[in-house]
Formats: C-alpha cells, sequence, structure tokens
C-alpha cells in the first residue's frame, strides 16, 4: 500500500537513471583504454563531442608515425596551440626522432614538451577530462596512452574593488571568477607552506572545481574532516556558486540566517584562516566562504583591524545597534501607536496623531505598504538596467516620499521609521546576513500589531531561542556570547589592540591556540631605566 | 546528533537566577511581614542557599541520574512511575500557575483588552518552541537574556531614585512587630515557595559539564537571586509604602509607573514587564522541561513528540485553574503552598534522600567487603 502512493506521489524515487555523462565517469571495470588504435578514438571523441563547433581534432605526424591532436577551440590559448605544438612538431630534430612505444613517447615529451605542463595519460574519459578542462590531447597510432598538454586560457575579469563589502581603509582587490587568481590573492598574503587548498570535482553536469582552503598546522583537524566529508557527499548537478555550496553543507536549513562566511575580500578570508576556520572557493565565483561562523562574524569587517582600536569597536557597536534597529523599529512603532501611547511624550504623542488624522489605514497596514513598497523598490535598484536607474530613484524618492505622505496615506512619522530601518538595515557588513532581518522583521510587525511589546519581545526571545539552538560545524553560532566564553570577549563587543589580541578563539579549539605569544604594548620604558 | 545535552557552569547559574527571580517579581512576597518584608526575603534566602546544598547532595549519591532515575534506583520501578507521575503532575501544575501569574499581570495592566487565553497561548508557544529546541538552547537563552535583567533592575532603581520616589523612611521602624511575623512568612510560605521549587533543578542540575561545581553554583545562584528579589521587595515598599503594597497586586508593576524623569521618561511599566516576562519564560520552560524529563523516563521515549500537544494543554490549563485571580492566589496560599508545595518540595526528597542514603552506603560497604 505505501510502495503504490509513493509510486504515486513521488516517481523520482524509482526513476533515478543519472543525467552524469559515461564518457567522464564510467562506470568501475568499464574504463576503456587508450590502446593506440586512433581511428577508434577519433570517432569516440567525435561522437562525444558531437557538433561542438569547438572541438576541433587535427592529424598530424610525430616521431615518424600519424597520431591526432584534440583540443576545445574555446578553452584553449591557440598561440599556445601554435607555438608548443605545430612549430615542435615540425622542427627538425623532432621530425627525426622515432617513436616505438611508450617509453619513447615520454621521452620525445621529455625533450619537446617540457617548457609546457604535460602528462600521460591513460584513459579515454580521462582524455575527455583534460579536453574540458583546457588541455589539447595528442595520440599517436599504435602508442598506448597519449600526451596531454595544459594550454588553458587564462582569461579572466580583472582584479577590482569588490562591490560590497567596500572599505575606506584597507586593501581594495577583490576576488574574481577565477579560482586560480583567488587562490594567489590568499596565497600572497600568506607565504606559508602550511596554507593547504584541496582541491575537489563537484557537480555531475558541471564538475566545478571547489577548493578547501586550511592551515593545516593551525585548523581544528575535526572540523576541516567535517567540511572535507560534507564537500565530498554533495550530489548536486550543477554549482554555479558559492551559495550552491553553502546550501549543501549548512547545518540547517531551516533558518533564515546564513551558516557560512562569504566575502569578497582577500585579506578577510586571510584572517579567517589564520584564526583556523577553513575556506571554501568556488571555481567561477567570486565569493568565497568561510565556515564555522558564529554570529560575531557577521558585524566584523576588516577593516576594524585597520582602524584605531577605540573607532574599531565604537563601528561595531553601532552594527549591533543598527542590527537591532532594522529588526523591530516598525513593530516598536506600531506597537507604541496600536497599544502603549502612555510610552510617549505628551508633546510628541499630539504631534504623531495629528499627523495619523488623516490616514485613514491602522497603523500595521501603514507600516506593511510601507516595508513593502520599499522592499519593492530596493529589488528593483538592484536589477534595473543602470541606464534606467535614474528614474527609479526620482519616482522612488517621490513616491515613497512626499507625495504619499501629502495624498494622505501614510504618516510621515511612518516615512521616517521605513527610511532609518532600511539605512539600519544596510549597515550590516554581509550581505546575507541583512536579509535575514528582512525578513523577520515582517514577523516582528505582526506579532507587535497583535499583542504589542509583549508580542515584540516573545518575537525577540523565540528569535534568540532559534540563534542558540543553530550551530554551524558544531560551533555553537551564539559562541562566544553563549556558551560564554572569558577568554575570547577580546574581539566580540570590543576590539582589543591587536598586541592584546594573543590568542585564537578558543570555541574553535585550534592546534596552535596562541597566535602571537610575544606581542607587547608599544608603550617606551620608563625614562631613567638605566637598562 | 548528540544524545546528551550539557549545561555548562554558568549556565546553571543563569538558569537558577531568573528561575529564582520568575515570579517572585511578578508577586509580592512575604505581604504579612510588612515593613520587614525584606529581613523575611533575606533570611529565606539564606535557608535557600541550605536548600539548594541539600538538593545537591541528593544528586551527587548518582551522579549522572536525575530526580527519576534516583527514585527508581532507591525505590524501584513501579513505585518510582508513581512517585514520577505526582512530580509531573506537580512540576505542570506549577508551570500553569507561573504562567497565569504572568498573563494576569499582561491582561490587567498591559494589554487590557486582550483575552488571556490569547496572551497565554502565545506565551506557550514560545515555551512550547524553546522545549522542542531543547536544554541546551533554553540555558544560552537564560545566559543571553541574564545581564540584561540585572541592567533593567538597575536602571529602575536608579530611575526611582532620581525621580525621588524612594524614601527609606517608608521601611522604618525597623523589626516594628518583632521576629514572629518575619518567621511566619519565613516558614512555611517563602520556604515552599520561592525558595523551595529548586527541587526542579534535580532533575536538570545533573546535565552540568561540571557536576562537582553545579552545587556551588547553585547556591550562589540563590544567593544572588535572593538579593535581588530582596532589594526588589525592599524598593517596592521604599517607593508604593507598606499599605500600597499590600493592596497593589503586582507592586513592582505599580512601583515602576512612578518613575517620572525630566517628564520624558514616564511610564516605563511595559519594559519592566520585559524583565518579568523572561524570568517567566524561564522558569516556565524549566518546569516544563523537568516534567517532560519525567514523561520521558515513565514512557521510556523521547519528550520531543509530546511537546507541543502537551504545551497546549498546559496553556488551556492555565486558564482554567482559577476563576480570577483572588481564587489563583487564594488557591497559591492556602491550598498549594501548605500541602502540595511542602510535600513535593520536601517531604518526597526528604524520604528519598535517607534511602539513598541508606542504599548507597550499603552499597559501597559491598564494594569494600567485595575488595577486602
Amino acid at each position: 500500500m505505501i510502495n503504490w502512493i509513493q509510486k504515486i506521489f513521488f516517481p523520482s524515487k524509482i526513476q533515478r537513471k543519472q543525467s552524469t555523462p559515461d564518457e567522464l565517469v564510467p562506470e568501475e571495470g568499464t574504463e576503456k583504454v587508450l590502446n593506440g588504435d586512433i581511428q577508434s578514438i577519433h570517432a569516440e571523441m567525435n561522437k562525444a563531442f558531437g557538433k561542438s563547433a569547438d572541438f576541433k581534432a587535427g592529424e598530424l605526424k610525430i616521431g615518424g608515425k600519424r597520431g591526432f591532436a584534440f583540443y576545445l577551440d574555446s578553452m584553449t590559448d591557440s598561440k599556445g596551440i601554435n607555438e608548443i605544438i605545430t612549430k615542435t612538431l615540425s622542427d627538425p630534430t623532432a621530425k627525426q626522432y622515432r617513436i616505438n612505444n611508450e617509453e619513447e613517447l615520454k621521452g620525445f615529451c621529455r625533450e619537446f614538451f617540457s617548457a609546457s605542463a604535460y602528462q600521460i595519460i591513460s584513459y579515454q574519459h580521462e582524455l575527455v577530462w583534460q579536453l574540458l578542462s583546457g588541455s589539447a590531447v595528442i595520440v599517436v597510432e599504435g602508442i598506448e596512452g597519449a600526451v596531454s598538454i595544459d594550454l588553458k586560457t587564462s582569461e579572466h575579469r580583472s582584479i577590482v574593488e569588490p562591490s560590497t563589502q567596500t572599505v575606506v581603509r584597507g586593501p581594495k582587490d577583490g576576488f574574481v571568477e577565477s579560482i586560480m587568481v583567488n587562490v594567489s590573492l590568499i596565497r600572497r598574503r600568506i607565504k606559508n607552506p602550511h596554507l593547504q587548498f584541496e582541491a575537489f570535482q563537484i557537480g555531475k553536469d558541471t564538475r566545478t572545481t571547489v577548493y578547501v582552503a586550511y592551515i593545516d598546522n593551525i585548523v581544528n583537524l575535526g572540523i576541516r574532516n567535517e567540511v572535507i566529508k560534507r564537500i565530498k557527499s554533495i550530489e548536486a548537478n550543477a554549482i554555479f556558486e558559492s551559495g550552491n555550496i553553502e546550501e549543501f553543507i549548512a547545518d540547517k536549513t531551516w533558518t533564515p540566517f546564513p551558516l557560512a562566511y562569504n566575502t569578497e575580500r582577500p585579506d578577510s578570508i586571510a584572517g579567517h584562516l589564520l584564526e583556523g576556520k577553513v575556506a571554501i572557493l568556488v571555481d567561477g565565483s567570486p565569493f568565497v566562504l568561510s565556515v564555522p561562523v558564529t554570529i560575531v562574524d557577521f558585524f566584523e569587517i576588516s577593516e576594524d583591524y585597520y582602524e584605531p582600536f577605540m573607532m574599531g569597536s565604537f563601528v561595531r557597536f553601532i552594527r549591533y545597534l543598527s542590527f537591532l534597529i532594522a529588526l523591530v523599529t516598525p513593530a516598536f512603532y506600531v506597537a507604541v501607536i496600536t497599544y502603549h501611547h502612555e510610552l510617549i511624550p505628551t508633546q510628541l504623542l499630539l504631534g504623531i496623531i495629528a499627523q495619523r488624522e488623516g490616514v485613514p489605514f491602522p497603523a500595521l497596514v501603514e507600516v506593511l505598504l510601507m516595508e513593502i513598497t520599499f522592499e519593492i523598490l530596493r529589488e528593483a535598484g538592484v536589477r534595473m538596467p543602470r541606464a534606467v536607474g535614474q528614474t527609479v530613484s526620482i519616482v522612488g524618492a517621490l513616491v515613497i516620499g512626499q507625495a504619499a505622505v501629502e495624498a494622505g496615506i501614510v504618516s510621515a512619522s511612518m516615512v521616517i521609521v521605513v527610511a532609518v530601518t532600511a539605512i539600519a538595515n544596510f549597515v550590516s557588513p554581509v550581505y546575507s546576513f541583512a536579509s535575514a532581518s528582512r525578513l523577520l522583521r515582517f514577523i516582528m510587525i505582526l506579532l507587535s500589531a497583535g499583542f504589542g511589546l509583549y508580542g515584540v519581545l516573545i518575537g525577540l526571545v523565540a528569535m534568540v531561542a532559534h540563534l542558540s539552538s543553530l550551530r554551524s560545524f558544531g560551533v555553537p553560532y551564539l559562541a562566544p556570547v553563549a556558551p560564554f566564553v572569558w577568554e575570547d570577549q577580546n574581539d566580540v563587543f570590543i576590539r582589543f589592540p591587536i598586541w592584546g589580541m594573543k590568542k585564537r578563539p578558543r570555541y574553535l579549539d585550534t592546534q596552535a591556540p596562541i597566535k602571537q605569544p610575544g606581542s607587547k604594548s608599544p608603550t617606551p620604558p620608563p625614562e631613567g631605566d638605566g637598562s | 546528533m548528540k544524545l546528551q545535552e550539557n549545561v555548562s557552569v554558568i549556565q546553571l547559574l543563569a538558569l537558577v537566577i531568573n528561575f529564582q527571580i520568575g515570579s517572585s517579581i511578578v508577586v509580592g512576597l512575604a505581604g504579612q511581614a510588612k515593613q520587614d518584608a525584606w529581613i523575611a526575603v533575606l533570611i529565606a534566602t539564606v535557608v535557600g542557599v541550605g536548600v539548594a546544598y541539600f538538593y545537591y547532595k541528593l544528586l551527587s549519591f548518582c551522579p549522572g541520574k536525575n530526580l527519576y532515575e534516583i527514585l527508581e534506583f532507591s525505590f524501584g520501578r513501579i513505585i518510582a512511575v508513581g512517585v514520577s507521575l505526582l512530580f509531573i503532575g506537580f512540576f505542570f501544575y506549577i508551570a500553569a500557575r507561573v504562567s497565569r501569574d504572568f498573563a494576569e499581570m499582561m491582561t490587567s495592566a498591559i494589554l487590557p483588552n486582550t483575552p488571556i487565553e490569547a496572551i497565554n497561548l502565545l506565551l506557550m508557544l514560545l515555551v512550547a518552541y524553546i522545549l522542542y529546541l531543547g536544554l541546551e538552547p533554553l540555558a544560552r537563552t537564560a545566559e543571553i537574556f541574564s545581564p540584561y535583567i540585572v541592567i533593567f533592575f538597575g536602571l529602575l532603581t536608579l530611575l526611582l531614585w532620581v525621580s525621588g520616589d524612594i524614601s527609606i523612611r517608608q521601611v522604618q521602624p525597623v523589626l516594628a512587630y518583632g521576629w514572629a511575623p518575619i518567621a511566619k512568612t519565613v516558614f512555611p510560605d517563602l520556604m515552599s515557595f520561592p525558595f523551595g521549587e529548586l527541587v526542579v533543578f534535580t532533575a536538570i542540575m545533573c546535565y552540568t559539564t561540571k557536576f562537582r561545581y553545579a552545587g556551588k553554583v547553585a547556591m550562589v545562584g540563590v544567593g544572588i537571586a535572593g538579593l535581588l528579589v530582596g532589594f526588589s521587595t525592599a524598593m517596592q515598599i521604599m517607593v508604593l509604602g507598606v499599605d500600597s503594597v499590600a493592596r497593589s497586586n503586582f507592586p513592582l508593576l505599580s512601583a515602576a509607573r512612578e518613575v517620572s524623569v525630566a517628564q520624558f521618561i514616564e511610564r516605563i511599566d511595559a519594559f519592566v514587564v520585559f524583565i518579568m516576562m523572561l524570568g517567566i519564560v524561564i522558569k516556565c520552560s524549566v518546569y516544563m522541561f523537568a516534567a517532560f524529563k519525567g514523561i520521558e523516563y515513565v514512557f521510556k521515549m523521547p519528550y520531543r513528540p509530546f511537546v507541543f500537544p502537551i504545551t497546549m494543554v498546559i496553556s488551556l490549563f492555565t486558564v482554567m485553574i482559577a476563576f480570577n485571580f483572588a481564587e489563583h492566589i487564594d488557591e497559591g496560599l492556602n491550598y498549594t503552598i501548605p500541602y502540595f508545595n511542602a510535600t513535593m518540595e520536601y517531604a518526597v526528597p526528604l524520604i528519598l534522600f535517607v534511602v539513598t542514603y541508606i542504599k548507597v552506603r550499603k552499597q559501597r560497604k559491598k564494594k569494600g567487603a567485595e575488595k577486602a
């Protein structure tokens, strides 16, 4: 009976056919060996790549034998093909070279291709894979194996300032879509052989390269192994962005809060790695992930550490405050207007009531109207073509501002509330964290409309309870506040001077808990000290 | 998934403080002692510290076992299930009472037009959600909000002082009626409520990560909470005077209404509710958690599936235990405290203590004999 219901409602459970191409991941035992029969290999490749216009197969002569060179036009550097293959093969000494077996093929490569990265491959699926990752492959008649020469084009967007998390003081370079460039951006900051990048291929159809980076004598091995385990167990067909990975490896899906940190800033990632965290780089995405994360990380930005520590601590306080403002201001307004008039000083109350006199809606409708209008404007602002930006901003400013008030649809104080909320929301350094407060704000508004401040408080306590139930790779989300860790308080609400931060966060339980044991305050010794 | 949830030492401290403050600052304490109520509370605190030590000692006979498992250890499963059911009923009943205290205050002072059922339901939904998440989130929530409770207390005192409402004369003359009324309030009223209520921690304390500190921490927690409650009692009397406190249903709330600074900060009672609500939520959740642990023991299955249905039933029960607030308080003072509380908080644990003590000693002797 149950099976029968399953068949009707969950047919996918039965038809479990993978779309993975057999050419890439053959079943075990059915791998085809490159056996030197170049005609059949040519035919197989033609079948595999079908009508792709960028697939090229050129016949050539190598070591006195016939051969084929395969490559994808789009992935390889045409200049490289020209120089390395054509020139090498037309070289007189190369023409005299004779290849009769695999050993001699290797010798040929040593002699003539040593300037470029090459490798000998022996299976057909490897050949396909090499072509797809930008190599040219040469097969020789009657010789087992093939030569694959790396001719990847290194085309990428130039390194520019990140569009999120901009800083006033601090490095201005940002990650780009090419994973190799991103690796180099991190490596340049940490010149340490212990910084390691483990590579994985994720996505059955896309075969996206994913790097897991960590510093192996600092990172907590349990956390690192857990990250690798979760990454390996991803069964996705396509990975385009680190956001895809994030959803697969998060500890909990039903939460508006992000359980991995994402940033475009190489200095942030370098800092996180040195704290003992694990970074995840995804080819094709300028956003690099870092795990495990605690809520405190979302209120920090690398600039905090470049500015004087008092300033750094102050802006951090401003960020915490703004999060709270963005979360509860509209709800608080609704609660006070609807239930708790006595909380407002009389003068102000009279003013607000006078404004609201012409407004036909209850506070709840008014606030929802404005909030939703604002969310629409905001979405339009992100998505619209740059050319029409002017129009939207003018219309938006007029609609949401004066006109709505003059038309008597909303009160002027409501406009202030929505504006303050919106601006406070933009303070959050990490965009994905700000969207959590965007969502929860509406729940708070509804609670406050029903129960006043009591509802808002219930909502806040429920949110805190939810936050304290979250974990990111086993690390409690609210660490080091709850559970309270005294040693880690030097980087939570107040950022201590850099020389005062001697230890790595204890909640990460790193292999090297002390990072700079000898750091001292720069105070000079008192005069006349003698020594 | 982790099988065992643990509570850190700091979290236990936060839980105990919040729990003890809980409903005792909502409804005033020790009204019979007149202006010496604060002395009564402080004396009861000293007793309460002793009580905390007693419960700790009871648990330390069998480390890692909670109340119900110790019951089984001492009396065998059949009797243990019976007594556990009694405890479960007691905990649920007190949880309902606690939530009723708060809901009554909300309806009479903050949200007069909202029916008590709605207020209660929302509170219980929150409690159910926290319990569904588990003990750890409960403890962490308590940990996070504790500093705010102390800050709000300090702020309230400061504001009352600034607006000139505190007058030390209201508590004079000290000991005008002698020690007799104080002794009468300490025993049995204050002994059972709030200090004897620590009995629920016999179902929780055993999950502390460093159990050997648990006793000390619980004692410190009771001490701090007692000082805070004593302080708030004294403040209520100093602000309102003995007669108003006696007449007021929710003295701390009435006291907070007196605040008026620079004609700007006025009527902050909605904020005072904040302190109270946290205490109530924690207290209610702790009671419910202890009861659910009992259910887990009796029915031998995880408590999570029970959380929402039972909590909703309790929410209904809360409304039905009394027709109005006067009856609710009357029941509390004249029936619950002398009969129910005294039995479950002192009589049963005392018997359990003696039996467990004898049994543990016997076992040790046996082991010693085997070794020798």
